[in-house]
């Protein structure tokens, strides 16, 4: 075979090299992305996975501002020295309220994908305010920030509850019209520790 | 693989990964071992006197470079899950890894868990290589809390090591506290004793520790409102998790300012619930172990 004779082909036809291009790396996306757009599984939510409360939601916005996720992941690998740390792993349908999920890609500190329910809201409150008060040896730096403000400040929690039930979140309309006053007289630490509370508590051993 | 959309999506994929996996062959071959292979000069403009089209095929390494990762690629393919449904020769998955290493796991470790649950505690105790295999589990799971050495941290997380047990210092109340967990419930006593009620009630609960003082103004309110749980004479009641008052350890700190806050906003305090998947057994004997005297 003359394989020359396509390659000049290709090379003197900028619309022939440009179409070449585009399908060649489409291939990697026809293979690995478009099948799973009809996999039902990664869509179920698991076990008890809800959308997130109003507070939850406002913590979890307050986690992606501080950057919580560039030193902590949440996603607990199939691995024995992961599951037995940090507790079963992490489930694709426990992720379906998430947008953008917030898996991570570096531990500096501990995995929090199941950290709901480890600690109490009074040590996360000392924690997050001091974490040498509690973690001597802790790198962790201190938020104290998160008690001066109140937690309706960051963001118009209504839209955000609109816009999320336009991509499919289940809120109903008493949920989002109470959005405002559920985060009334709460502080950002208040609803960052709710959301803390809530991760990985979806899971359950029956479940998908 | 096992919940991959249907079959068709499963063809899909594995037709789509052979056909490109062969393409790229062809294509690696035919420019190695096509025709018109070689050095060759094409006819065509010629600029700086020397420098024209020509072509020469990349060193003979990087074909077997190439061709040595798509024949990996295939064998690869063959044994492990990749290509749709196929599950691989080796019959591999992450679950079943996961299975075999937990296994493992209990294998290892049967023994020593089965020898553990022979022992009473006091042979725990005598047995240095498994009290600092205790040690090691205190500072994994109890340490953020009660300090890594236990003596309690934050004026919120009760020392361990002292002979105040608000919720009882028995082998069996102390299982119960890890296992269960406990959540203590103490008001706020404002609204009912005032700020002036407050302020004597705290007075005297600090010198219940020298014993009753039968004429103290706060020991009239105290009986009314807080012997019901801490008992007329302060000695607490662990059952309830009422904390002792009679001595000199205070939880949340014995400054008269702290008694204050603790009686005004009242003290809610969460010991969170060691399930079997958090602490096992064997693990729970180990801490008991640690913790009774």
């Amino acid at each position: 075979m003359n394989g020359m004779w396509l390659h000049r082909k290709i090379e003197e036809n900028t619309g022939l090299l440009i179409f070449g291009i585009l399908f060649v790396s489409a291939i990697g996306g026809l293979v690995q992305l478009l099948p799973i757009l009809e996999q039902e599984s990664l869509e179920t939510a698991a076990g008890n996975t809800r959308p997130y409360s109003a507070i939850e939601l406002t913590g979890r916005d307050i986690y992606i501002r501080e950057g919580c996720s560039v030193c902590h992941s949440q996603q607990i690998r199939p691995l024995i020295a992961e599951v037995e740390r940090y507790g079963p792993y992490s489930r694709a349908g426990e992720f379906v309220y998430d947008r953008p999920f917030l898996w991570g890609s570096k531990r500096t500190g501990p995995d929090l994908h199941r950290i709901g329910g480890k600690y109490s809201d009074d040590w996360h409150r000392i924690h997050l305010l001091d974490p040498r008060a509690v973690v001597p040896g802790s790198i962790m730096p201190a938020y104290p920030w998160l008690v001066r403000r109140e937690a309706s400040a960051s963001g118009d929690i209504t839209a955000k509850m609109a816009g999320l039930r336009r991509l499919g979140h289940p809120y109903t309309d008493a949920e989002i019209a109470g959005a405002e006053a559920d985060l009334e007289g709460l502080l950002e630490i208040d609803a960052l520790i709710a959301y803390l509370q809530s991760l990985g508590t979806g899971f359950t051993e029956e479940g998908p | 693989m096992a919940d991959m959309p249907s079959a068709f999506w499963s063809g899909w994929i594995a037709v789509l990964t052979l056909v490109s996996l062969a393409g790229v062959a062809w294509l690696v071959w035919s420019v190695y071992f096509g025709r018109d292979r070689g050095h060759e000069r094409e006819a065509g403009p010629v600029w700086d006197g020397n420098l024209e089209e020509g072509k020469q095929p990349a060193p003979i390494w990087w074909f077997w470079l190439l061709f040595g990762s798509l024949i990996f690629s295939l064998v690869y393919l063959l044994l492990f899950p990749g290509l749709g449904n196929f599950a691989g020769l080796l019959d591999w998955s992450q679950g079943s890894r996961l299975a075999e290493s937990h296994d493992d796991y209990e294998a290892r470790f049967a023994g020593v868990r089965a020898e553990i649950a022979e022992m009473s505690l006091a042979e725990i105790q005598n047995d240095s290589g498994l009290m600092a295999v205790a040690e090691r589990i205190f500072r994994r799971e109890c340490a953020a809390c009660h300090g890594p050495e236990g003596r309690g941290q934050a004026s919120m997380f009760p020392n361990l090591h002292d002979i105040d047990w608000q919720w009882g210092g028995d082998e069996e109340r102390i299982r119960q506290s890890i296992r269960g967990g406990r959540n203590a419930v103490m008001v706020g006593w404002e609204a009912v004793l005032g700020v002036d009620g407050i302020e004597q009630v705290s007075e005297y609960v600090l010198s219940l520790a020298d014993g009753v003082a039968a004429n103290h103004p706060g020991k009239a309110i105290y009986d009314r409102n807080c012997a019901v749980c801490h008992g007329a004479d302060g000695a607490g009641n662990p059952l309830l998790g009422a904390s002792r008052l009679s001595d000199r350890i205070w939880l949340y700190g014995g400054d008269p300012d702290n008694i204050r806050a603790t009686l005004t906003q009242g003290r809610f305090g969460i010991m969170p619930a060691f399930d079997e998947q958090r602490l096992d057994d064997t693990q729970l004997q180990l801490i008991l172990a640690l913790l009774v005297r």
